[in-house]
């Protein structure tokens, strides 16, 4: 057990990071609202992180200490929350498929600021990004109880009235309006918080990965966690924490998969590297068969009925 | 003052006139039914009056203040509640959760107050839901409170659609067809049953509606458009006896 938790431990971490992007995602999604900025937000909580770490808190000391990771989340979730207020009630006015364009360019204008600013390193990016724990299977202590936090805040979401303005905005906005709802305010909240969620999992995630440059938050990014949450379900917010820990999973099995021996080469090639384009193919099947996703609210209901 | 004042409201959609320069008063307590042709500008009406669209020209004036360029939330919590023509419930969600939503305004505990379940949000989130069971009541929807809106027979929607609106605690009701695809007898019931909440609930109640002997029937006065222009207004014998109604909206028969 302890060898596979310690083979592991950067792998599962992975999973509960994926678990809360998926959720950051999946807040806006509640009333509708396709948004792809999460990976924006999470990059900007790495560069808080990143700065913060290496300059103004770069005392030497080691491990690093939690008290400044906890100060960097704050910054982060301000920053992250500001700028979301800002970009949402900018960007909201869009509806559909021109919102989600606007928050990819969103992304793509923060990706190219940290490939050419000074303070965040250009191409190269910070490096040696203190670590406050000594193994990877560490940060469970700071993600693990993220994760439950996040998860209960969106499961307490769905069953009170913010959250059920929030669905009745995704059902008919036009009807919710006439019923005394702000659409806007309720657009702007669930974006809102979204951007703060990623932006939290964003200063763990620099720590954690050591280093941080452009590459963290690209487009590649915002697919991966659409991906996360179209399988693994978007009506219940158990869909993304399934999906974006099944689909950061996923590559590594293909990868134990591509390994046995006597596959043909290029299977074994596609098994490991083909990431993205499964999520494409996983996105377009799911989509067409599950439109709501794997796991759907009647699923967990005909679950609990069945138990006596 | 009247409830409800409509002031030489026009709404022109390109080169079309939908309301063409409109005024009439709605008084307290009043059942009034607007009539016409398809196409005659009621639900632009209605829409100008809920916040949907904006008027080209013209006051709406409710309790006095012009509400006619707030937007649609903002006239639903000053008290005007209304239904739609084409059905627009939530569908997906359950018929109780439509009209817990209704109850939005109603609550003032903010996400955080709900979120950890304090006392006041519990005390507001069990008071809505009574408040919504009680409505279904009212409807005669109890039975089906767990059952998706959308897959309720269209009757059934259409006072889901009543007890959604009546959800806002209004002072006034619109009506957008409410007896539209109903059979003769249920058209008889939602009659009483408008008359019955007017009553009860100190309601004010517009309604549109194509069906003449019902409007006949159940209005204390009525609105007649045609091309978007008022050609009649008084009591139901008074419109039912004008020529110009006669010629453009009852046809030759009377």
């Amino acid at each position: 057990m302890s060898n596979f938790l310690t083979t592991y431990g950067a792998l599962i971490v992975s999973m509960v990071f994926a678990a809360m992007l998926a959720l950051s995602l999946y807040l806006p999604l509640m009333a509708g609202q396709l948004s792809l900025a999460s990976p924006g937000f999470y990059a900007i909580g790495g560069y808080v992180a990143a700065i913060l770490s290496t300059t103004v808190f770069n005392t030497g000391e080691s491990p690093y200490p939690l008290t400044f990771v906890v100060v960097e989340m704050l910054v982060a979730a301000l920053a992250s929350g500001v700028l979301a207020m800002v970009i949402g009630t900018l960007a909201l006015r869009l509806r559909g498929i021109y919102l989600a364009l606007a928050t990819i360019a969103f992304v793509e204008i923060l990706r190219v600021l940290a490939l050419n600013l000074p303070i965040t390193g250009g191409a190269i990016g910070i490096f040696g990004i203190p670590q406050p724990f000594e193994t990877s299977l560490g940060y469970l202590w700071i993600a693990g109880p993220m994760l439950l936090a996040s998860a209960w805040f969106v499961y307490r979401l769905e069953r009170i009235r913010a959250g059920r303005a929030l669905v009745a905005i995704r059902e008919d906005e036009l009807a919710a309006d006439a019923m005394g709802i702000n659409p806007t305010f309720h657009k702007v909240m669930a974006f809102t918080l979204g951007a703060i969620l990623a932006g939290l999992v964003g200063v763990i995630s620099a720590h954690f990965l050591n280093t941080w440059n452009a590459r963290q938050g690209t487009f590649d990014a915002s697919i991966a966690y659409l991906a996360f949450v179209l399988v693994g379900g978007s009506r219940t917010f158990l869909g993304p924490i399934v999906g974006g820990m099944a689909l950061t999973a996923l590559p590594e099995v293909l990868r134990a998969v591509a390994g046995t021996p006597g596959l043909p080469i290029e299977l074994a090639q596609f098994l490991r590297e083909g990431r993205m384009i499964l999520y494409g193919i996983l996105i377009v099947a799911v989509a067409v068969s599950f439109p709501q996703g794997l796991i759907t609210p009647a699923l967990l209901r005909r679950k609990r009925a069945v138990k006596p | 003052m009247s409830l409800l004042e409509v002031h030489d409201v026009s709404r022109n959609f390109g080169g079309l006139v939908a309301v063409d320069h409109v005024s009439f008063q709605v008084e307290q307590g009043e059942i009034f039914g607007l009539i016409g042709p398809n196409g005659a500008g009621k639900t632009t009406l209605f829409n100008i009056m809920t916040g949907l669209t904006a008027p080209s020209r013209g006051q709406v004036l409710y309790a006095g203040v012009d509400i006619a360029r707030l937007s649609p939330h903002r006239i639903a919590q000053r008290g005007i509640a209304r239904t739609f023509q084409n059905i627009r419930l939530f569908g997906d969600l359950d018929v109780l959760t439509n009209v817990l939503i209704a109850r939005h305004i109603h609550a003032q505990s903010g996400v955080f107050a709900g979120l950890l379940g304090l006392p006041r949000a519990r005390h507001e989130e069990r008071r809505a839901r009574d408040k919504a069971m009680e409505l279904l009541g009212l409807v005669g929807l109890t039975g089906q409170a767990e059952a998706r809106a959308g897959s309720l027979p269209y009757g059934d929607q259409r006072r889901l659609e009543i007890a959604r609106a009546l959800a806002l605690e209004p002072r006034l009701l619109l009506l957008d067809e409410p007896a539209a695809g109903m059979n003769p007898n249920e058209k008889q019931v939602l009659s009483d049953f408008v008359r019955q909440i007017c009553a009860q609930l100190a309601l004010t109640v517009i309604l549109i509606e194509h069906h003449v002997p019902l409007v006949m029937g159940l209005c204390d006065r009525i609105a007649v458009l045609n091309f978007g222009e008022l050609i009649a207004l008084g009591d139901p014998a008074h419109v039912q006896n004008d020529a110009q109604v006669i010629e453009a909206y009852l046809g030759e028969e009377g």
